[in-house]
């Protein structure tokens, strides 16, 4: 496993005072925070600072790991030295914050700091000792084209367990979730009974998952519908064309309508994702000229300036 | 732990329309009754209904809370700082989607 520098994740000296590493990561928490920052790789960095600071927050758990010496490069092979410790009592304070910490912070904190207790108590309704288990959140990534099909993909979760001595561990979890066919990107998909163990016999809580498109290469998705650049020749917009567009259920012959511009929009009804009212498929003309790079082209366009009274800044005024 | 299986697990898509009662947003989000109180409060989130036990939430909302309790654990935001960045948050994706749909105007093919 690879040493993990914890002062170079939040940005810090060695000899940085509690109130810096506190306003640190304060700062870098409100800057990668998943539900602020969406882009790739943030969650991954919010990860980061938050084991850094569950550690270098904690006197007694940042004493054991200056201990470890200065000599170690981030990255490097780590094995916890033998006796490792030993003669630390780490209080148990529960770190639910992002889940699923390093191998590396396992390999030094785990199973001495998992006491199952939370930062709050559970607010248990009118039966004292039967709770429903807490739902879990959760986010996934699916193609445009599963939405059309459905789909089964499978989902990787760092879930808190107890295990049989009754403590507090995070377990990695891989679910086979159907995405039903219809969803759209910031939906929420709900995977029953999926959450926290329910207490006293109890059902379970549900898993609610966010449901986001990877890129796609060709169409961009607004709600339910899908845009489509399309491109065109210029005699096919002035006047009009039955040309071919794909669509992701198989291509289809669109009809251009004569005199039309850059960026004219046409609908394809119900092609967009499907459902009870399924989405439009927005075909968005992009005018492409064609090269001036042979003697017939060039004679074709010095035809077109002599026959056309064409100015197209016409509009600028002046 | 892995559960393979071929079939994969049944999900549903939450619909807009589902309504929750309060106790069951505050065991869903495992949070205090008085904190999601001070979410309604502050305008965070939607309760149709002029009581605690009348108090119905959409799943959306239900949504929304559990976020809320993300930016109080991570953030140590206090519920007029969490009414806040939801709102900002809000706006963002207002923005954003605004942004794309100018693009595509524009004919920019980014």
């Amino acid at each position: 496993m690879d040493y993990k520098d914890y002062y170079k994740a939040l940005g810090l000296e060695r000899t940085a005072a509690q109130d810096e590493i506190k306003t640190a990561f304060r700062k870098l928490a409100r800057k990668y925070h998943p539900d602020v920052n969406k882009e790739a790789g943030a969650e991954a960095r919010f990860k980061e600072v938050s084991e850094a600071y569950e550690v270098l927050s904690d006197p007694e758990k940042r004493a054991a790991y200056d201990q470890l010496g200065r000599d170690w490069q981030a990255g490097q092979e780590f094995r916890p030295p033998p006796g490792w410790s030993e003669g630390y009592e780490f209080s148990g304070r529960s770190f639910e914050r992002g889940g699923g910490f390093s191998d590396f912070f396992e390999s030094l904190f785990g199973g001495l700091d998992r006491r199952g207790e939370r930062g709050e108590p559970p607010f248990r309704g009118e039966a004292a000792f039967r709770a429903r288990g807490e739902d879990h959140h959760a986010r996934i990534l699916i193609g445009l084209r599963d939405a059309f099909t459905g789909a089964t993909r499978q989902v990787s979760l760092h879930a808190p367990q107890v295990d049989d001595t009754g403590h507090v561990v995070l377990r990695d979890r891989t679910l086979n979730v159907q995405i039903p066919k219809g969803v759209t990107e910031g939906q929420h998909i709900r995977l029953k009974g999926q959450g926290a163990p329910g207490i006293g016999g109890a059902p379970a809580g549900d898993l609610y998952l966010e449901v986001a498109f990877k890129p796609d290469p060709l169409y961009r998705v607004d709600g339910h519908d899908l845009y489509l650049h399309l491109p065109v020749a210029p005699w096919e917009a002035a006047l009009g064309a039955s040309v071919r567009m794909p669509t992701p259920t198989g291509p289809i012959m669109l009809r251009i309508p004569p005199g039309s511009a850059q960026g004219r929009k046409l609908r394809v009804r119900g092609r967009g994702i499907p459902g009870a009212e399924p989405g439009d498929l927005y075909g968005v003309l992009q005018v492409a000229l064609p090269p001036a790079d042979t003697e017939a082209a060039r004679k074709v366009y010095e035809e077109m300036a002599r026959a056309l009274p064409f100015d197209p800044r016409a509009g600028l005024g002046e | 732990m892995t559960e393979q299986g071929s079939a994969g697990i049944a999900s549903e898509v939450v619909e807009q329309g589902t309504l929750c009662t309060f106790e069951e947003v505050c065991i869903s989000c495992n949070v205090n009754p008085d904190w999601v109180a001070g979410l309604v409060e502050q305008g965070a989130i939607d309760a149709v209904g002029s009581t605690r036990a009348e108090w119905r939430f959409t799943a959306v909302s239900l949504i929304r809370v559990a976020k809320a309790r993300r930016l109080e654990r991570d953030l140590g935001l206090n519920l007029p700082g969490i009414a806040l960045a939801l709102d900002l948050l809000d706006r963002l994706d207002a923005l954003h989607a605004r942004l794309r749909s100018l693009q595509e105007r524009r004919g920019s093919t980014g």
